[in-house]
């Protein structure tokens, strides 16, 4: 794949999140906006009139607003600055990070302000995913992100006890994370004693992927805060470093329903950005990994895809519990997608969580080890993926 | 020690040197005794606009004595008991110097109780008993319909709210015929009510059920006014929601190259299109092969009958985007290897509702079950031409 060096190094110097909920019928969305980026701001500690340009987005389906990014001029401070909107579906929240990560290393803006939000109880999540599909055949048959082709496919593979009990393993890993999260939409509090009795009573959606398994539908936004090494270094005393990303789209028409299923994109993105960055055993170098998880299921089958695993090596991890904070390769110590999923903002918290990792100021869920090499993930569509890879040290970068 | 009007006499004593107004205890040098039959007897000592108050049996150099019992004392503290009334009838004594004790009623705030965590069951009781005032009829015009709350856990309990003409009535115990039937433990039900939670939170985790209508659960929020709890008041200002509906009317234009698999479907044909490099089908067919990236220009009639790949079999009733109806549930959305295609070159359709769990899907070596086609008759050249396919026997 032909990919072009930074023309500078850009750095994360600002974080905010709002509390994730589906009660938010207090604040309308530039309100809400408001919320995450007078946060961002604080955490870096400058004002609106040091960011030179905000990147916005989120899906415009689901609300049914048409460029709502100025409507939320009043939110986000982008009066008089640069703007970009941003709207590639479930992929939203990380491809505007890509973009103001290439507005920045371009010499374009030194300071960006990117802000993915989503407020899904004012529309309809389903129906907006269903409408996305193309309107010449697919929209009639599309269940919205709904699938239980991944958990066939792991139980023909795995066997039915051995892979429901990792889907389930697994979400209540992510559960005992949410639980550490203030952020959270979901923290049920649920216990591995309750895996037999969640496996066979949480309501069915398609085929063996249970309500339980799926990602919430939730309210909130998130704000990041980038820039160019030189602002980057003067504004805070530890930016998280963009070392690369990758974005991978297939056709937009499924075709992995075959006898020969292709690369999965997830598969193809790890590849290509780990050969490029010289990191040879991803397991190894990574500390933690946050991956876009839109249901438990998917949470354990990608696992295999983005470490470039073999067999079942990804089903012991999860077995393991070495996903779990304080395990080899914690996995969304925030709990993840399937506890707060604004879906505009869901890719974002992916970047803004392991950035915490890095800087260790997560809080309640910072993993014990200190984190020096972070992964992160952006999904959408017919399996879209976005990759990226977060550094604490500028240099040494492959070592 | 009893609680009267749910205030402990001890907690007007102890929280005397918080409601202490220096100001009003300007000239005021002496002691004053309580005796509160069956509490105890406090002591409150008043110099240089200080106080000190002790719970002490001796109550000697005390100005004046005051003895009643407790129900008295804190109901005239709360102003639930008339002062004059027990003073007259004798409830409320006061021994010395009349006067003295006067001047001491400038000297306290008056005692605001905290507001108080009720317990779950006081909360259950008090939601299911505002149920009736909290119904709003304007909002639910023309319904008639009867909830069920089947409340689990030691402090739940199970009512039925029948909503008919405009009024609403609210029983102990579960009716026959329900419209709708919600359950959850009392615990979870006081967090839902209270805002703490949500239901698809519940739902998702399996500690709430809806069983019958459940676009008539979804309504409950609409048709009752929020609960708030005793004591508290409600929102200064609705936080107004304003509802949209969005219902366009869309056409959209499908070009030659899927105009002519459309056509194809008004003869019966299923038409795939064809890559010249890699050679793969494209079901429905596209203009070029997007791994190649070459046009695609070879034709051939596939099918129609194949073998079944994969199917999601979909509980979920999601909405039909093109009719807003609701599909009926479970149904099982099919990708089919037709005859005379290979590989990935599946097709994505619909099977027949009564046939979902008879088929198999292919896996390795082992073909899925076969499958046939069910034209609709008359065909416009639209996904419908086909309803389903079904087992080819």
């Amino acid at each position: 794949m032909a990919h072009g060096k930074k023309n500078r190094n850009v750095g994360i110097v600002g974080i905010g999140q709002t509390q994730y909920s589906s009660h938010r019928e207090d604040v309308n969305q530039p309100e809400m906006v408001q919320e995450a980026v007078r946060l961002a701001l604080k955490d870096a500690g400058i004002s609106i009139r040091d960011v030179d340009c905000v990147v916005h987005g989120n899906m415009e389906l689901f609300e049914m607003v048409h460029q709502p990014d100025l409507w939320h001029v009043l939110g986000t401070g982008g009066y008089g600055k640069g703007g970009y909107r941003i709207t590639t579906g479930g992929t939203t929240g990380s491809t505007l990070v890509a973009a103001a990560d290439n507005l920045t290393a371009s010499g374009m803006y030194d300071v960006v302000m990117a802000i993915g939000f989503e407020k899904l109880q004012e529309g309809h999540t389903t129906g907006g995913i269903t409408n996305m599909a193309d309107p010449l055949w697919a929209r009639n048959l599309l269940t919205g992100a709904l699938s239980g082709h991944t958990a066939a496919r792991m139980i023909k593979e795995f066997g039915e006890d051995r892979a429901k009990r990792a889907a389930m393993t697994m979400r209540i890993i992510m559960d005992k994370h949410a639980c550490l999260n203030p952020n959270s939409h979901r923290a049920f509090g649920l216990e591995f004693d309750q895996m037999e009795s969640l496996m066979e009573t949480s309501p069915r959606l398609v085929g063996d992927l249970r309500l339980i398994h799926m990602c919430s539908q939730s309210d909130g936004a998130c704000a990041l805060i980038l820039a160019e090494e030189k602002r980057a270094k003067e504004i805070s005393k530890k930016p998280v470093w963009i070392r690369d990303h990758i974005t991978i789209h297939r056709e937009e028409t499924f075709n992995v329903f075959g006898l020969e299923p292709p690369e999965s994109t997830h598969h193809f993105a790890a590849r290509n950005l780990f050969e490029r960055n010289g990191i040879k055993d991803p397991l190894e170098y990574f500390d933690v990994f946050e991956m876009y998880d839109p249901s438990a299921w998917w949470g354990v089958d990608w696992l295999r895809d983005f470490f470039l695993l073999e067999g079942d090596e990804h089903l012991k991890l999860v077995e393991n519990k070495e996903v779990m904070i304080g395990g080899k390769i914690p996995m969304n110590p925030s709990g993840g997608v399937v506890a707060a999923n604004p879906i505009g903002a869901t890719a974002t918290a992916r970047v803004a969580e392991a950035a915490l990792q890095v800087r260790g100021d997560a809080g309640r869920h910072q993993i014990p080890k200190p984190v020096r090499h972070a992964l992160a993930s952006g999904f959408g569509g017919t399996i879209w993926t976005v990759l990226f890879l977060l550094e604490k040290e500028l240099t040494g970068w492959g070592e | 020690m009893s609680e009267y009007f749910g205030v402990k006499v001890e907690d007007l004593f102890s929280t005397m040197p918080e409601r202490f107004r220096p100001e009003g205890a300007e000239g005021i040098d002496a002691s004053f005794g309580y005796d509160i039959q069956g509490e105890g007897k406090w002591k409150l000592t008043v110099k240089d606009k200080k106080i000190k108050i002790e719970k002490t049996p001796n109550l000697s150099g005390c100005v004046t004595v005051t003895t009643t019992d407790g129900e008295t004392f804190v109901g005239i503290n709360l102003g639930k008991v008339d002062a004059m009334k027990a003073f007259s009838s004798g409830k409320f004594k006061v021994e010395g110097d009349f006067g003295a004790l006067a001047k001491t009623g400038k000297m306290f705030r008056k005692y605001v109780p905290p507001p108080r965590e009720l317990t779950t069951k006081e909360y259950i009781l008090d939601m299911f008993g505002t149920l009736e005032k909290r119904f709003q009829p304007e909002r639910a015009e023309g319904l008639g319909v009867s909830i069920g709350y089947d409340i689990g856990g030691e402090d739940g309990g199970k009512w039925t709210a029948v909503i008919q003409g405009g009024k609403c009535a609210v029983k102990e115990g579960l009716a026959e015929n329900l419209s709708v039937k919600l359950q959850a433990q009392a615990t979870d039900w006081v967090a839902l009510m209270l805002g703490k939670t949500d239901a698809m939170s519940l739902l998702s985790a399996g500690r709430a059920a809806v069983a019958g209508d459940a676009k008539l659960a979804l309504k409950l929020g609409e048709i009752f006014a929020p609960y708030v709890p005793p004591g508290e008041k409600a929102a200064e200002q609705e936080l107004i929601v304003l509802r949209k509906t969005i219902s366009v009317d869309q056409k959209f234009a499908t070009g030659p190259v899927m105009g002519k698999f459309l056509n194809g479907l008004k003869d019966k044909k299923i038409m795939a299109n064809q890559c010249p490099k890699c050679g793969r089908f494209q079901l429905p067919p596209r203009e070029v092969c997007a791994e190649c990236r070459v046009r695609a220009t070879g034709w051939k009639e596939v099918g129609p009958k194949g073998h079944l790949m994969v199917m999601d079999v979909v509980y979920y009733a999601s909405p039909d985007p093109l009719t807003g109806e609701t599909r009926e549930t479970p149904y099982g959305s099919i990708h089919v290897l037709l005859d005379g295609c290979k590989g990935n070159e599946t097709f994505w359709h619909l099977l027949r509702r009564d046939q979902v769990f008879q088929v198999k899907e292919a896996w390795g070596e082992e073909k899925g079950t076969r499958l046939r086609p069910v034209w609709a008759e008359h065909r416009t050249g639209s996904i419908h031409d086909i309803q389903y396919f079904e087992i080819d026997d």
